[in-house]
């Protein structure tokens, strides 16, 4: 019990810091997922093709290799960053690659019967995708992004990996010093455990109010 | 620079063997979990049904790299486990909950006519599971599980933190050999990218074939 009250402030802080770096991440992927999946559904084919691969790649690496070629792999060709912005990068680089394809799946969900009625009743494009293809697709897609924010939460713990001091850093500092390195990294499993139910918790809240929409 | 990719080809197909070694045991560990995990979720007895929910819960909100740690240097006070071996229990561990939700939606699947028809026709209840339900349901298991299994190929490049010689453990000594990360990791790259692309291409035949078979 000592161990565990000697070591629970940093740990705190340190999943503080991965909440903080999730949903950065999250909120920059998110944007440039969009942004992505809208090249992919209605770009010029070479745009179609870039996006394309990029998806296949960021899926087909393992995470860790990934972010160790942007942190380790880039200093060989002269750019060195720092572990957070290193880490930061990654984190929205992969998180692009996942979020296109969610984005893209629910925009096409969508019955195309919907798109119909909308050009039948003579509204434009643009305002098509904000009032009709949106609001649906956001509902239909809400449980790929619950998961989405779980998944981006659990990269951040390779971000130890590189040196950055995040929970996973705190544990491996406490398990070193105090030789019980069973509590502390089931302390670590906790507070993992506890930002992805309340995740989960929030997501689900957000469900039951989204299906309102259908 | 090519010349230093020729050179530690070698040492990157030793990492591959060791990679492919712990992707095919953690593989049979979560399969046969994931399957107890299953039927555990879709027995009639509360307390199994609690016990199963709760597992899947817990170990999936965990991340991968937190599992095979606590795995690793913890339960080295009460057993010692090999790196190898704490890497497959880890490994195993985690993907059986994958693993699990995949079996239980396809046996949930099943069309519920198919074992009332079969237990009508006076079949005990495992030669329902296993002669009607399970082959059905082969079919909706395929996908989901190709997918993870490519999950968990990716996975096992995180065994190298508990010093496991697997690819990703070649490619970052050989780069603190010669200096060249970005070579050696996009070397690397370059084979787990090969694996990628050879189990999304056999899943998307078999899902053409499946489709053809069952039309």
């Amino acid at each position: 019990m000592h161990i565990v009250g000697l070591y629970i402030s940093p740990i705190a802080i340190g999943a503080l810091k991965d909440l903080i770096l999730t949903i950065l991440s999250t909120l920059l992927s998110f944007v440039l997922g969009i942004l992505f999946a809208a090249g992919r559904l209605y770009g010029h084919p070479v745009i179609k093709l870039v996006i394309g691969w990029y998806v296949e790649i960021i899926r087909g690496l393992p995470a860790i290799l990934q972010l160790f070629i942007i942190f380790f792999g880039l200093t060989q060709i002269g750019i060195n960053l720092s572990p957070l912005t290193a880490g930061l990068i990654w984190l929205v680089a992969y998180g692009t690659g996942y979020a296109v394809e969610i984005f893209r799946s629910g925009i096409m969900d969508v019955a195309q019967g919907q798109r119909e009625a909308a050009s039948a009743l003579g509204l434009g494009r643009w305002i098509t995708m904000r009032k009709v293809i949106v609001p649906q697709a956001f509902a239909l897609m809400l449980p790929a992004l619950t998961s989405f924010v779980v998944l981006q939460l659990k990269n951040t713990t390779l971000l130890y990996l590189i040196g950055y001091a995040d929970i996973m850093y705190q544990a491996r500092l406490g398990a070193d010093a105090t030789e019980a390195p069973g509590t502390l990294y089931l302390m670590a499993a906790a507070a993992y455990l506890i930002m992805s139910l309340v995740i989960g918790r929030i997501g689900y809240r957000l469900e039951k109010r989204a299906t309102a929409y259908r | 620079m090519l010349q230093q990719w020729v050179q530690y080809f070698p040492d990157m197909m030793k990492g591959v063997l060791i990679t492919l070694k712990l992707t095919g045991s953690s593989l049979v560990v979560a399969l046969v979990f994931g399957f107890i995990l299953a039927l555990m979720r879709l027995s009639t007895s509360k307390t199994l049904n609690l016990i199963g929910t709760w597992y899947i819960e817990i170990v999936r909100a965990v991340p991968v790299l937190v599992i095979i740690f606590l795995a690793y240097y913890s339960l080295g006070n009460i057993l010692t486990l090999s790196g190898f071996t704490a890497a497959v229990v880890s490994l195993g561990a985690f993907y059986a909950t994958q693993y699990g939700e995949i079996f239980r939606g396809a046996i949930l699947g099943v069309d519920k006519g198919q074992t009332e028809a079969a237990s009508a026709l006076g079949m005990p209840s495992r030669t329902i599971m296993r002669k009607v339900i399970l082959p059905q349901a082969f079919f909706t298991i395929l996908p989901p599980a190709t997918n993870q299994l490519s999950n968990l190929i990716k996975d096992t490049s995180l065994v190298f933190t508990i010093g496991i010689s697997d690819l990703m453990f070649q490619a970052y000594s050989a780069a603190s050999n010669n200096f060249l990360p970005l070579d050696m990791l996009l070397e690397a790259g370059v084979i787990y990218f090969v694996f990628y692309l050879v189990l999304s291409k056999l899943l998307a035949r078999w899902e053409l074939n499946v489709q053809r078979s069952r039309s």
